[in-house]
């Protein structure tokens, strides 16, 4: 720690003292800006356009029907697999008979959204459902489509997804979006190679640690 | 006041300052709280009461309504104990301090020196809590802590003696009062060494980060107070801060004029008041900037720096105030 | 006979007991980094021995995997290293693709640099907090630091948010490219966070780098030499503090890594403030990439596979890969043996923490038990790719 020599102790205990004073100096910073707090629940949160919150049915905006056709894409897409339809057949279209999504085990993944044909299922901008009762939240058909109702919706439904991710064909005459001349450089798929010479790392700060 | 006897006016007094002390150390917890805070771009505690102001009450009446728990295989008779001893040094240190000219509940004339023995005492509750705890991590806790403050001590009440040599006297009211004219912190070269080796000594007697390693939460998990729970820890935590605070007013008095300051006479009591918690905001503000260092390069600067620094300025006091030709100046 | 490594010395712990004290770090331990239980053999306050008892996060996530479907198991695959998500995805989904031979176009590809190097500066900056939590205390300066730290953390997380909706684990990949698209004004924020830390990173230089608190705690403990570095089969930030120099995305690019101009930090010294200084030169090339991209980002789609029709829609041919990525913590590997269908037949992680952590019975003992959780916390476990 302190040096024998005289010159030495004073520079390394001039040196303490100016890092204690920049490190409380950073800190007496923090003190005059305003705190970073956000006072929920009174100031409510501001949620994305995207976000992943509750789930819920909807119903379709001309004919004000369910919008679920009970195919059961969800229930098999799920990976903790916690849908539960049965589809009930009808004359011009089917529809659920009974939908259950157990929401205390959903993952929020979205899987479900990417993949409904209809749009009838959709993630909501809230997660304010919290319950003393873990009962509650097995959601049943009706308490979906009330949950639907009562949120603002998410951004996201199977088909926005769908045309997101690739954008549907052009006109003919022009090329199609994702045909693109260059190829893309697949991912590195064998580990195999040459290890060759890695091109020089230079460190961005001093070099040698004494 | 006069007309009743010593015993009971010292037994009134003694009474009504455990009773304002216990009501400033609960709001000085909430004042660590809110100002660590806001070290943190956060907010302290807000909810309970107008911006936190009640949650020291809120805190006192959970711990008061906690199971108390004795570990089954700890020394029942010791681990019941050692948070008395503990609290006892911690408040007595304050029977010496004088809060106002005359106003204190025994201005002995070894006031410095009491205090300072005193509260060297609290290491033995410390070690009958990690003792009786029956567990290896308060145990090392415990055996860390006893090297700690004995190491700390002494540069402690080396740094103290700077204002007892200037003021010539170990009497707490005639130090302050020499401070008339000139606080002992704007003093040349010694009032301000003298003030830095008091507050980082002072610091690790406390065992605050940084040198809070007996307590690491991250190693230790509370260290010494790891088996306490409800109304022990309570006692535990409530002397901690007594001692921090003492020895801030300690601090206050020996360095920085107790109770001299601008405006008239009855606001004496707020200055020394204001200049106590002045030193604890600084204590706290260094809790809150640094991560503490091991074990044992906390020794290594108490007994290869901090204590020759301190003797050599206890040395060259002396010879100042001899060269000045007496005390007072 | 195996050759006498360095890697082969290690010390087993006497449990019949003897003067030393064996002590129990873990697995309820503030640092701890997750659930992990480290048994110390003691001598004073001098540690002597270390077994290290893992396993209490463990998951069965490959076995999960053989249940799960090429399209659903991406979003279950960020939970392995929970703290940087988006590599593990990475790593799965980049294995699927190579053996199923499927194009990814290359939007998709600047993206998913994008968000792997805007997760590896949110996982640095977990890093840094709790690694100066365990120094300093829970209570005490360590904290600040850690909230300092946590406060950056949460404009990457809101900048994940907006793209993907999800603050942690993500979902983020998918086979064929990615599911999200940068939505409006998300590059001007995501420059106007990135440049906000790069300025915080002074600050925290400014109360850690001439800390003479810090030096104390971190120079010359932990010390990894470079043999054992290169023998252990370390990765990361850990080999890179070591002088091995030693990255996968300038070794075996992927992604289009190659397009991207950046430095690999290499420090020879090889203890925790090599290691540290690595990491805190790393933020900044992550910050420096990210300016690449958001620079010139090709038009295109995001995905050579757009949508989910059916849960069974990727089928991948008889055979094995093993694909790496440059995690956060070091080499994130994924080996998977495709049997034709729309599930694995086998696929395992390689977990660059559970790797790293074999390096710890070598670099403790002789150290005593407060360097512990230094050297700890500059390792940078995450349990969850220890486990699995």
């Amino acid at each position: 720690m302190a040096d024998a020599r005289p010159s030495g102790f004073f520079a390394e205990t001039s040196q303490l003292v100016f890092a204690v004073a920049r490190a409380m100096r950073i800190t007496l910073l923090s003190f005059i800006r305003k705190p970073v707090t956000v006072h929920y629940p009174e100031k409510p949160r501001a949620y994305p356009d995207r976000y992943r919150g509750l789930l819920a049915l909807v119903y379709e905006k001309d004919t004000g029907e369910e919008a679920c056709i009970g195919c059961r894409l969800c229930e098999f897409v799920c990976p903790p697999a916690v849908i539960q339809v049965e589809m009930l057949k009808g004359e011009k279209r089917n529809y659920a008979k009974t939908f259950t999504l157990e929401l205390y085990a959903c993952e929020f993944c979205e899987l479900c959204v990417q993949v409904c044909p209809t749009d009838a299922i959709v993630m909501m901008k809230s997660f304010d459902l919290s319950t003393s009762d873990r009962r509650e939240l097995l959601l049943d058909k009706d308490r979906l489509h009330a949950i639907g109702q009562q949120f603002p919706r998410s951004w996201a439904t199977g088909n926005r997804l769908r045309d997101m991710q690739a954008p549907p064909k052009k006109a003919p005459g022009e090329k199609p979006a994702h045909a693109k001349p260059e190829a893309p450089a697949t991912p590195a798929a064998t580990p195999g190679g040459v290890e060759g010479p890695v091109p020089s790392e230079t460190a961005q700060k001093g070099g040698v640690e004494g | 006041m006069t007309d009743l006897s010593p015993a009971v006016s010292a037994l009134l007094t003694g009474g009504a300052l455990l009773g304002a002390l216990l009501g400033l150390l609960a709001y000085v917890t909430l004042l660590e709280r809110k100002f660590a805070a806001r070290l943190q771009s956060r907010i302290g505690p807000y909810r309970v009461g107008p911006h936190g102001l009640l949650q020291p009450i809120a805190d006192g009446v959970k711990l008061l309504l906690k199971e108390d728990l004795v570990p089954a295989a700890a020394d029942r008779t010791v681990f019941n104990l050692a948070p008395v001893v503990f609290l006892v040094p911690c408040f007595l240190i304050y029977a010496t301090i004088p809060f106002a000219p005359g106003l204190g509940v025994a201005d002995v004339n070894i006031g410095v020196l009491f205090f300072l023995a005193v509260s060297s005492m609290e290491i033995v509750g410390l070690f009958m809590a990690g003792w009786s705890s029956n567990n290896k991590y308060a145990l090392l806790s415990a055996m860390r802590a006893v090297n700690q403050i004995i190491s700390y001590d002494l540069p402690f009440l080396m740094a103290a003696m700077v204002p007892v040599l200037l003021a010539g006297s170990l009497r707490l009211s005639e130090i302050a009062t020499a401070q008339q004219g000139l606080w002992f912190v704007f003093y040349p070269v010694i009032g301000q060494l003298g003030f830095v080796a008091y507050v980082v000594a002072s610091v690790a007697a406390e065992n605050r980060v940084p040198f809070d390693i007996l307590e690491a939460e991250s190693e230790l998990v509370a260290g010494f107070r790891v088996e306490y729970s409800g109304m022990k820890f309570a006692m535990i935590t409530l002397s901690e801060y007594a001692h921090v605070i003492g020895t801030s007013f300690l601090g206050a008095l020996l360095f920085l004029g107790a109770w001299s300051g601008p405006g008239p006479e009855w606001l004496g009591p707020g200055w020394f008041r204001l200049k106590a918690l002045m030193m604890f905001s600084l204590i706290t503000w260094v809790r809150w900037s640094f991560i503490r260092i091991r074990v044992d390069q906390i020794l290594r600067i108490s007994w290869k720096l901090l204590l020759p620094l301190t003797v050599l300025l206890v040395m060259a006091t002396a010879i100042i105030v001899v060269l000045r030709g007496g005390t007072g100046g | 006979m195996p050759p006498e490594t360095p890697a082969r010395a290690v010390r087993t712990l006497d449990y019949t007991g003897s003067e030393r004290l064996t002590m129990n770090m873990g697995p309820q331990h503030p640092s701890a980094h997750g659930v992990f239980r480290a048994i110390l053999e003691l001598e004073g306050e001098q540690v002597v021995g270390v077994d290290a008892v893992i396993g209490y996060l463990h998951r069965c996530h490959e076995k999960l995997a053989e249940h799960l479907t090429y399209v659903q198991y991406p979003s279950i695959a960020s939970k392995t290293d929970y703290v940087a998500a988006m590599t593990s995805e990475l790593a799965y989904v980049m294995a699927t693709e190579g053996l199923a031979k499927v194009e990814v176009p290359k939007r998709a590809q600047y993206l998913r640099v994008l968000v792997a190097e805007l997760q590896r500066v949110a996982s640095h900056c977990l890093w840094l907090g709790t690694w100066c939590m365990d120094m300093g205390g829970a209570l005490g300066g360590g904290a600040t630091v850690f909230l300092y730290c946590i406060r950056e953390r949460e404009l990457i997380l809101d900048l994940f948010e907006a793209l993907t909706g999800a603050r942690l684990l993500y979902g983020f990949h998918q086979i064929g490219g990615v599911r999200y698209d940068l939505p409006e004004g998300w590059a001007a924020q995501c420059r106007q966070t990135i440049d906000l830390i790069e300025q915080r990173l002074l600050e925290y230089e400014g109360l850690l780098e001439e800390n003479a608190f810090f030096h104390l705690r971190t120079k010359g403990v932990g010390v990894i030499t470079r043999e054992l570095a290169e023998d252990v089969g370390i990765g990361g930030p850990l080999l890179r503090g070591s002088g091995v120099a030693y990255d996968l995305r300038r070794a075996h690019p992927y992604s289009s890594y190659e397009d991207f101009q950046f430095d690999v930090p290499v420090e020879p010294a090889g203890d925790c403030f090599a290691r540290y200084q690595v990491r805190m030169v790393e933020f900044r090339q992550a910050i420096r990439i990210v300016r690449q991209i958001l620079d010139g980002l090709p038009e295109g789609p995001i995905s050579s596979r757009p949508g989910v029709k059916s849960v069974a829609q990727v089928r991948v041919p008889k055979g094995e890969i093993f694909t790496r990525v440059e995690g956060p913590r070091g080499e994130v590997g994924c080996y998977l043996i495709g049997d034709g269908g729309p599930k694995p037949y086998r696929m395992k992680w390689r977990g660059a923490s559970f790797s790293n952590l074999a390096v710890l019975p070598h670099i403790i003992p002789g150290h005593s038990v407060a360097d512990v959780v230094a050297i700890m916390g500059s390792v940078d476990p995450v349990f969850g790719e220890v486990d699995r």
